[in-house]
């Protein structure tokens, strides 16, 4: 068997009463993009600043390549993080911040600046490598953020949400580049509250919530825990509570809600046939229908089975 | 490159790239410096002389000591320097309460009798309190008098007995027949002392120009190497707090953090921040030095000594803005604490006004501050004495704080 490059076990981690992670265990092979699900307050950032070695007080073990992660510092140089907030200097050039933040690692001279030169044609940077960060937009320097993390040529690469607050365009570009450096056999865990990139990117997904892991698996694996069901999204006019009444749950008749706000649900159905029914008792109670659209089980649907939250915040 | 190395080149090329908040804080201390030398008439060449001071004199004593003293300010010099107007008492004090002179000298009393019976007598010098430097110059004046009349009078405590049987008469009725006896004894004591007084003599000078005796040069003061000093540690430590603060602001917008994902320790951090800040304060003491002499004409004495105080004095704002911020929670903080306490430091220490001027019970706070320090030190190596003192206090507790810096400092890094 391959060696684990990451191995995790039974992390722990309060903030006085608040508990971030409890008992949270993972693994990562050498070369997987793991993509971590999970919505605001799970423990997502507190899990990267455990495995950068920032956070100290917590429990549990952390093995890089089956030595303990904490031991040696010069482990660091084989570990790349890109933290969630864009941390590196507005007033120097996207080339001196790569040189800066790279030569803090044991790389070197001459090397760093070859690979800071092919980072920045990957981050499709290099026309505005000598200009002053400030001047960049704001997907530019998610790129370049991305790019500080890889520049000393890590095995194992963290980002935590790399892709907040960045246009459609931006995020489809970061995504590229993780995928990338998947291929080049950088392992990759990044965290997300956003479905469809995990959909997209990653060999594997883990979803969390409330500091554990709730289920783990490829995108295949975890759709089955839903099941053969069809997946029902209605929109229209009607609180949640009004909703409820409607179509009382669980019916037994092989209907499940998923997801109940005002103006919106998620139910899935084992049956596609019974979706007319559900619609005549949504007009029995007069709660008016706009939209309602019939899709096949997406990770979206084993998101709210599991954790029975959304995770739009 | 060690990591701590890339920080010092990191921060120096950041500071370099935004230079104006460096340059301001050059330009401003070297500005004020000009101004407040300035409101004092600058001389032909960069030399500047004071104006003269304007001296009220009340002569209780009315006898032949007075008379010798009041006689000195006649002489060519000292005529330069001083106005002196004869006042009574209660007149002087009007005119002193309207401002209308710098200080008011008040000649006690039986002030020739007692030097000539060997008596501790006191001059009396009324300061102005709404000027700064002149009457300051008058009260250091009266002191190197009041030092070289007592020198004298004990010297010729013999003569003075003598002279003092002829105090009813009055001096043009003496005849220099009468005299003669007196003045032989005399004129040999001066022989035999002149080797003794003349470096005492020359003292009045050196005290009273704040320059080392210089035989041949006009009696000058340079104003500006007077008020430049103070206004130098004042904007280092303007210059070089900014520096430190560094550290609270990247722990707030993460680059801390990210820092700490690399190999660097928190201790390599710390250091790097130190010298960073030793650097930026340095390098515009060279230029500070540099420009003193171009713009003002100071003559910083020794040159390598004051490079090296420059150096010590660096240190002590980079350890003690390090040790703060170990102890500011935030950058919050760290920007509302540093002003004022720079502030302070510069009215009690001697960059806003002469240490002497201040209220007597104030006086050992300022003595306590690195202005004072640093001043101090300044003008010992431009006068050349011994800056050992000034310079040991900077450096050792220059080196306590860093040493709390370091400890308590990566502490705070961490999180
Ligand atoms: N410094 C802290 N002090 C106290 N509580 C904290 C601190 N940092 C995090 N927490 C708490 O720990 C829990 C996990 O927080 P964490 O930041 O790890 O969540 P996250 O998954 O990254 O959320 P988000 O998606 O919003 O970034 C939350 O309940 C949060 O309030
Ligand atoms: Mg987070």
């Amino acid at each position: 068997m391959q060696q684990k490059i990451l191995e995790i076990k039974n992390l722990g981690k309060s903030y006085g009463e608040t508990t971030a992670l409890a008992n949270f265990s993972l693994d990562l092979a050498p070369g997987e993009v793991l993509g971590l699900l999970g919505p605001n307050g799970a423990g997502k950032t507190t899990l990267i600043s455990i495995l950068s070695g920032t956070l100290r007080d917590f429990s549990g073990s952390v093995a890089f390549r089956g030595q303990d992660l904490f031991a040696d510092r010069r482990l660091k140089n084989r570990i790349g993080i890109v933290p969630q907030e864009m941390a590196f200097y507005e007033d120097l050039s996207a080339l001196e911040n790569l040189l800066f933040w790279g030569g803090l690692y044991d790389i070197p001279e001459k090397e760093l600046k070859r690979r800071a030169l092919e980072l920045l044609a990957v981050v499709e940077l290099s026309t505005r490598a000598r200009e002053p960060v400030k001047k960049f937009s704001g997907g530019m320097k998610r790129r370049l953020n991305v790019a500080i993390g890889l520049v000393h040529r890590p095995e194992l690469l963290l980002l935590d949400e790399p892709t907040v607050g960045i246009d459609v365009q931006a995020k489809v570009s970061i995504l590229d580049i993780i995928r990338e450096v998947g291929r080049k056999g950088t392992s990759v865990v990044f965290t997300t509250h956003q479905l469809a990139e995990v959909e997209q990117t990653c060999s594997r997904i883990a979803i969390m919530d409330q500091g554990k892991i709730l289920a783990t698996g490829t995108l295949a694996e975890l759709i089955r825990i839903v099941g053969e069901k069809e997946i029902v999204e209605v929109s229209g006019e009607f609180s949640a509570t009004a909703f409820s009444e409607a179509i009382p749950a669980p019916s037994g008749a092989g209907i499940e809600i998923l997801s109940v706000s005002d103006d919106f649900a998620m139910l899935a159905f084992a049956d596609s046939q019974d979706i007319p029914a559900m619609m005549q008792r949504l007009f029995a109670h007069r709660l008016h229908v706009a939209d309602l659209k019939i899709k096949s089980p997406s990770l979206e649907a084993v998101f709210l089975k599991m954790t029975g939250r959304s995770l739009r915040d | 490159m060690s990591r701590t190395t890339l920080i010092i080149g990191n921060d120096l090329r950041r500071r370099l790239r935004s230079p104006m908040a460096t340059i301001l804080f050059l330009v401003i201390p070297l500005a004020m410096t000009g101004l407040i030398g300035m409101i004092f008439d600058p001389g032909q060449d960069n030399r500047t002389k004071l104006p003269p001071i304007h001296l009220l004199v009340v002569d209780n004593d009315k006898d032949i000591a007075a008379k010798f003293l009041l006689g000195a300010f006649d002489q060519k010099e000292l005529k330069e320097m001083f106005q002196v107007t004869l006042v009574d008492a209660p007149a002087g004090e009007k005119l002193m309460q309207k401002g209308k002179a710098s200080a008011m000298l008040v000649i006690p009393e039986h002030f020739s009798a007692d030097l000539a019976d060997q008596k501790p007598s006191r001059l009396e010098v009324v300061k102005n309190p709404s000027e700064e430097f002149l009457p300051g110059v008058a009260e250091e004046f009266a002191a190197t008098m009041a030092v070289g009349f007592s020198a004298l009078a004990q010297v010729f405590a013999d003569e003075l007995r003598i002279i003092r049987g002829f105090r009813s008469l009055t001096l043009e009725s003496v005849t220099i027949a009468e005299m003669t006896p007196f003045l032989e004894m005399a004129r040999a004591k001066i022989i035999a002392l002149k080797t003794y007084l003349s470096p005492m003599l020359l003292k009045v000078k050196s005290v009273t120009t704040k320059k080392p005796g210089q035989e041949g040069k006009p009696l000058g003061f340079n104003i500006f190497s007077y008020i430049f000093p103070g206004m130098l540690i004042m904007f280092l430590l303007f210059i070089i707090e900014p520096s430190l603060r560094e550290i609270q602001n990247e722990r707030a917008d993460g680059k801390t953090r990210r820092m700490m994902f690399s190999p660097l320790s928190s201790l390599e951090l710390v250091t790097a921040r130190i010298f960073s800040g030793w650097l930026i304060g340095f390098l515009v003491c060279l230029l500070a030095m540099a420009a003193g002499m171009l713009l003002f004409g100071i003559d910083w004495g020794r040159p390598l000594l004051q490079l090296a105080l420059f150096a010590i004095a660096c240190f002590w704002c980079s350890a003690f803005f390090a040790m703060l911020n170990a102890f500011f929670r935030n950058k919050n903080q760290a920007g509302a604490f540093a002003s004022p306490i720079i502030l302070v430091f510069s009215a009690f220490g001697g960059s806003m006004l002469p240490l002497e001027q201040l209220p007597a019970g104030m006086r050992w706070v300022g003595k306590l501050t690195v202005n004072n320090w640093f001043i101090t030190g300044c003008r010992r190596i431009m006068d050349g004495a011994s800056p050992l003192l000034p310079l040991t206090l900077l450096a050792v507790t220059g080196l306590a704080f860093a040493a709390v810096a370091m400890i308590a400092l990566p502490r705070r890094l961490s999180v």
